[in-house]
Order: C-alpha cells, then sequence, then structure tokens
C-alpha cells in the first residue's frame, strides 16, 4: 500500500512540478493558463491523497472551476495584447530570476529549518483497533472553526470579497444614458424604413430599373 | 464489492493477494461497468428526446431502423465514427484535440458518486454533493478551450456564453443544495438518501412514521423552492432548451461545437447527454429520494448490508433491482419534463438569462436558506442549542409549526420576488422603447 501511495504521489508532484515550470516556460499566455489548470488540478489530487476531501473538493470548486476561468476570461477579453510575446532577456532576466529565487527561498528556507522531519505516521487503522484514526479537516470542524476560533479571519474575508464584488459593478456598471439597445433585426427594419424619407433624394447617379420598380409598389400594396 | 471479491480471491481460490490490489481491482471493476452503462443512458436518451420532442410536435420521429427505430442512435453512433475529422488550419491543434476529453471526463467522473439502488454506490465520499458540482464545474475548462482552439468567431462566441452560463447559474444550484445540506446535515449522497425514508413527513424529522421510503424532500416546503430553483439551474447548466444560447443554431451556427467534426463532435454530444442524464439523476437523489420509494426499504431491512451480516443474497437482489427501476424511472421522467419544456418555450435572450439567474433565482434560494435554518431549528434544536421554546413540544408539532412557519416565509419570497423582478423587467421594457421611439423620431 506504501509504494503504491508513494508511487502516486511520484506522478502528481511530477505532473505540479512539469506544469508549474510549463506554466512560466510557454510563449502562449492561453497555454500557459491551460497549463496553470492542470497544476491546480494537480494539487487537488494531492490533498486527496492526504485523506482531506474537504480540501481537495474546495479547490477544485474554486481554482479549477472558477478562478482559472476568471483567468482565461481576463486573457481572452484583452486579446490583443496577446500579440506582445516577448521574453524577458539580458540584464533584466538576472534580476527577474534572483527576485523569484529570494521570494521563494523567503517561504522556503524557515519551512526547512523550523519543521520536524520524520514524524512518525499514525497507527494504521485495522479492523480490530478500538480508535478509528480522525478524519483530517472533517466538513463539521472546519465549519466549527470558521464560525468559533476564526470568526473574524473569516468576516474579513466575506467583507473582502464583497468589497470587490460591489467594485466590479461599479466598474461594470453602464449609464443608462451611454446604454446602446442593441436592435433586433424587425427593429432595425423599422428604424431604416422610417429614416428613408428622412434621407437626402439619392437621384441622378441611379435611377430604379424598370423591373424593380413594380415590384416595390407590390411591397407597398 | 471488496468483500465480494475478498471472499472470492483469498477464501475461495486461497491466493492471498494483499488488500489493496484486491480495492484495486474491485474499483476498476466498477468504473469498467459505468463505463459502459454511461454511453448507453446517452444512446437511449437521444431516442427518447427524438421520440418524445417528435410526438409533442405531431411528427412521428425515428422509426425506421429497427422496431419502432429502436436502433437510430447505434445508426447515429456509426456514422459518427465514420466521419472524416477535420480540423481547421488556424486551429490550436493540441487544444484543440484536448477539449472534447476535458468535457468528457468530468462527466464520467462525477457517476463515481451517484447511488444506483440502496448499498450500489461507486465510492460513499463524506463530501460526495459537493465533489458533484465541483467536477461538473471542470467542464466549463473545457467548454472555453473548444471555442478559443476552434480559432472561430462562432465558436469563441459560444464559449463565452457557455461559460457565463454555467458559472452564474452554479451559483442558484449550489445555494439550493445549501438549504438541503442545512436540513439533513450531511453532504454524503448516501446519508442524504437515508434520511428521506417516511410517508410524505421524513423519519429523520418525526420518528414515529412508517417508512415506506415516501419521506422525499419534495413535500417540505424549502425542499419544494429549492428543487424548483435547481431545477430550473440544471435546464441552464445542461443547456437545455430555454436556456440553449451557447449553441443557438438559428444565431450562432453551433456555439464551441462549430468547428468540430467526427467522433470528436460526438464526445461533445455526449458529454451533453450524460450531464443531463446526471443533472436528472442528481435531482432525483436530492429531492426525490433516489431509490427510495415502496417496499425498497423493507426488501433492503432482510439483505446482506453491514448493519445485517446474516441476510439473504435474494433480497440484495430484490431490493437492488427495485430501488434501481425506482431511480431510473424517477430520471426519466426529469429528462421527459427537460423535452416537454424544450417543445413548450422558446429560446431566452443573453440579457433575460442573466437577469433571471442573478435577479429572481438567487434572492430565491437565499431566502431558502434562511428558510433551512428555521426548519432545523424548529425541528431538531433543544435547550442545548439555546433555543428552548420548542423543547416540550411533540416531534409532530414540530414538523407542524416548522412546515407552516417556512410555508409561509417561502412563499411570501416568492410572491414578493416575483414582483419585484416583474415590475424590474416592465420598467426596463417600458425604457427600452422609450429609447426606440427617440431612435425612430432622431434619424441619425
Amino acid at each position: 500500500m506504501n509504494t503504491l501511495i508513494q508511487l502516486i504521489f511520484g506522478l502528481l508532484a511530477a505532473l505540479i512540478v512539469g506544469s508549474a515550470v510549463m506554466v512560466v516556460s510557454v510563449r502562449n499566455v492561453i497555454h500557459a493558463a491551460l497549463w496553470l489548470i492542470a497544476c491546480f488540478f494537480g494539487v487537488g489530487a494531492l490533498y486527496l491523497l492526504l485523506e482531506a476531501e474537504f480540501i481537495a473538493v474546495a479547490q477544485v470548486l474554486v481554482y479549477v472551476g472558477a478562478i482559472s476561468i476568471l483567468i482565461l476570461f481576463a486573457i481572452m477579453l484583452t486579446r490583443e495584447s496577446e500579440g506582445s510575446r516577448y521574453m524577458v532577456s539580458g540584464w533584466r532576466l538576472v534580476v527577474t530570476a534572483i527576485v523569484c529565487v529570494a521570494l521563494f527561498g523567503a517561504v522556503l528556507v524557515p519551512t526547512i529549518f523550523t519543521h520536524t522531519w520524520n514524524v512518525p505516521p499514525p497507527p494504521v487503522a485495522t479492523p480490530g483497533s478500538p480508535a478509528p484514526p480522525e478524519v483530517l479537516a472533517g466538513v463539521e470542524d472546519l465549519g466549527r472553526g470558521f464560525v468559533f476560533s476564526y470568526m473574524l479571519q473569516f468576516q474579513v474575508a466575506g467583507v473582502l470579497l464583497t468589497v470587490a464584488l460591489i467594485g466590479a459593478i461599479v466598474i461594470a456598471f453602464e449609464e443608462r444614458a451611454r446604454r446602446r439597445r442593441v436592435l433586433t433585426l424587425a427593429e432595425e427594419h423599422e428604424v431604416r424604413k422610417r429614416q428613408k424619407p428622412a434621407r437626402p433624394p439619392v437621384t441622378g447617379e441611379r435611377t430604379p430599373s424598370p423591373q424593380a420598380a413594380p415590384m416595390s409598389d407590390g411591397e407597398q400594396g | 464489492m471488496y468483500d465480494i471479491l475478498d471472499g472470492l480471491i483469498n477464501s475461495t481460490f486461497g491466493w492471498g493477494w494483499p488488500g489493496w490490489l484486491i480495492s484495486l481491482i474491485g474499483y476498476v471493476l466498477v468504473a469498467t461497468l459505468l463505463f459502459a452503462v454511461a454511453p448507453f443512458q446517452m444512446l437511449f436518451f437521444t431516442y427518447y428526446e427524438r421520440r418524445a420532442i417528435a410526438r409533442m410536435q405531431d411528427r412521428i420521429g425515428p422509426n425506421r431502423v429497427g422496431p419502432e427505430g429502436i436502433f437510430q442512435p447505434i445508426a447515429d453512433g456509426v456514422k459518427m465514427f465514420t466521419k472524416e475529422d477535420i480540423v481547421p488550419d488556424a486551429a490550436d491543434k493540441w487544444v484543440h484535440l484536448l477539449a472534447p476529453i476535458v468535457v468528457v471526463a468530468p462527466t464520467m467522473f462525477m457517476f463515481a458518486v451517484l447511488p444506483w439502488g440502496p448499498g450500489m454506490v461507486p465510492v460513499d465520499l463524506n463530501t460526495g454533493l459537493l465533489f458533484f458540482f465541483a467536477i461538473s464545474s471542470i467542464s466549463a475548462v473545457g467548454l472555453m478551450m473548444a471555442g478559443w482552439a476552434s480559432n472561430n468567431k462562432f465558436a469563441l462566441l459560444g464559449a463565452m456564453r457557455a461559460v457565463a452560463q454555467m458559472v452564474s447559474y452554479e451559483i442558484p444550484a449550489v445555494l439550493s443544495l445549501l438549504a438541503i445540506v442545512m436540513m439533513t446535515g450531511t453532504l454524503s449522497v448516501v446519508s442524504l438518501i437515508n434520511a428521506q425514508g417516511g410517508l410524505f413527513i421524513s423519519t429523520s424529522d418525526v420518528a414515529g412514521v412508517p417508512d415506506l421510503g415516501l419521506g422525499w424532500l419534495i413535500f417540505t416546503p424549502v425542499g419544494l423552492l429549492a428543487f424548483l430553483c435547481f431545477f430550473i439551474a440544471a435546464l441552464a447548466e445542461g443547456e437545455r432548451t430555454p436556456f440553449d444560447i451557447p449553441e443557438a443554431d438559428s444565431e450562432i451556427v453551433a456555439g464551441y461545437m462549430t468547428e468540430y467534426s467526427g467522433m470528436k463532435f460526438g464526445l461533445f454530444y455526449l458529454a451533453q447527454y450524460i450531464l443531463n442524464f446526471l443533472l436528472c439523476a442528481i435531482a432525483a437523489v436530492i429531492f426525490f429520494g433516489g431509490w427510495q420509494g415502496p417496499g425498497v426499504g423493507w426488501l433492503y431491512g432482510m439483505a446482506i448490508s453491514p448493519t445485517n451480516p446474516d441476510g439473504s443474497w435474494i433480497f440484495n437482489l430484490l431490493a437492488g433491482m427495485l430501488g434501481v427501476f425506482y431511480f431510473l424511472a424517477k430520471t426519466y421522467f426529469f429528462f421527459f419534463v427537460m423535452i416537454w419544456i424544450r417543445g413548450a418555450y422558446p429560446r431566452l435572450r443573453v440579457d433575460q438569462l442573466m437577469d433571471f439567474g442573478w435577479k429572481f433565482l438567487i434572492p430565491l434560494t437565499l431566502v431558502n436558506v434562511f428558510s433551512a435554518a428555521i426548519w432545523v431549528a424548529v425541528t431538531s434544536w433543544g435547550v442545548a442549542d439555546g433555543f428552548g421554546l420548542v423543547e416540550g413540544w411533540s416531534p409532530m408539532l414540530r414538523w407542524g409549526v416548522a412546515f407552516v412557519t417556512t410555508l409561509v416565509v417561502n412563499g411570501a419570497a416568492y410572491v414578493i420576488v416575483a414582483r419585484i423582478y416583474n415590475s424590474a423587467q416592465a420598467a426596463r421594457n417600458r425604457l427600452d422603447i422609450d429609447e426606440l421611439r427617440e431612435s425612430l423620431a432622431l434619424p441619425r
């Protein structure tokens, strides 16, 4: 069982790292976004491997189902900038690399040095054992945590999201005066028909041909 | 499944295989079975829809291939396979190839938590309901990929419409489920069905009710409103007719499927019908008790189950058959309702679709969540939860009070929201007409 889990972990890790590398190395922005989705999905699978079902499902629901769609929408609706596919080069590349490595190190180094490694795994549950292992991140525990211990953080996050929502509405709000209604074909036809008499007569270059005249008569009749 | 295989391999043959291998074989078997069943559901659904819609439009429908045209879908399938696969020159080849796969795979994943009968669920996840909807949201990525990779304006428009629709109708669907989850206190699909035994009153609310498998959630005001909202949202997610604007053939050819031919197009078709099947099935499971029905609980009580290890296998078979019959009957009925709606209503405009989702369904489902909280408080809280008022009441009285209160709240909410929505739409239409008059009066 353990080898199987390690094998699956290895495959998932390869998927995550590989797709993360692809995100930053492919030139096409949409391809980068798609690789990012693969990366999110791999992380969700990793949570599932850790038996944190709820977090795995939430990861898929939020990141794969919503945030990636948002990213794709943003890229596609600003398609003009897609043409500028240039790579950073020269001294800027060096500076960028240093900044990235420094940021990554700032997260990783404290973890490596302060983390206690080689924690013995919890006893494997056998059918006869009295205490089954605790379910990690059960939905009920998570809910209790949100409403009791982490109330403030939860509320702050909620307010933040509401502010973002209101901001989006304010940005997207169209004033009625500037809103232009899209006419249906019938309405457009009506507008054209009414505009015809108002238009200056275009006689001279193009006289109506004798075949067309009876037809228009027939239309009016 | 694990027990049967374990008994067969290790006890009967005495091969002594390790436990993980047996689980793996069990899951692979179940998955193979589901992969075989899913396309047949799709084949049946296409035939069913064509015949039913033909009947509604006073036609006959396919009736040439086989008796009453029953082999028509198979002929269509053969046709799909033999068609040439055309990839546009300007398309992004890889993404174009991957998109149908990304659309089909999640629908197959969703079968993993779907219970077919008593004790017949592939995986009983603790978060099954959430899993179902999380996975269904992945196919939006596939639609986006299809629309973008085709490098065609119609395809991109269709994909944008599809994704906008799916993302906005996911909210009322999940909110109406939230009310149900609050009422039953579980996210597992199996315990959700188990909570729906009884006779019009669920046994989980009033213990003494005779268990005829009819304590469906639809018989509560909260469940009724949630079902209506959920079913409308399901129509939108499955791109059924009043909401089929992503592939409106009279406007944008076939939406995101425009540039697909042959079996790739077939895969989109497959995904769509399987998604419709799954949405009907999950509606049946959540609101109509899934396999619950008269007799199933009684039969399953005598069968081999974790609580009753020395039952008889014949009752397993009988309960399973009856349960699957009830489940499929409900599912097919809901698909019939979908066809019925397709036969009855014209397509919505994009702005009507968004208005209906955001200004009508979401407020209603939010009120419904509130009603669900009232329901839970009245039926199952006590002094320990700080709600001592209902402590001394009998379960029946508590159920009655909860029913009346939520009925009043939901009814009032429906009337108020519908009025506001109607007046808002009317005002908007008036303004539109005014604007039209102005543009008619002032030539450009």
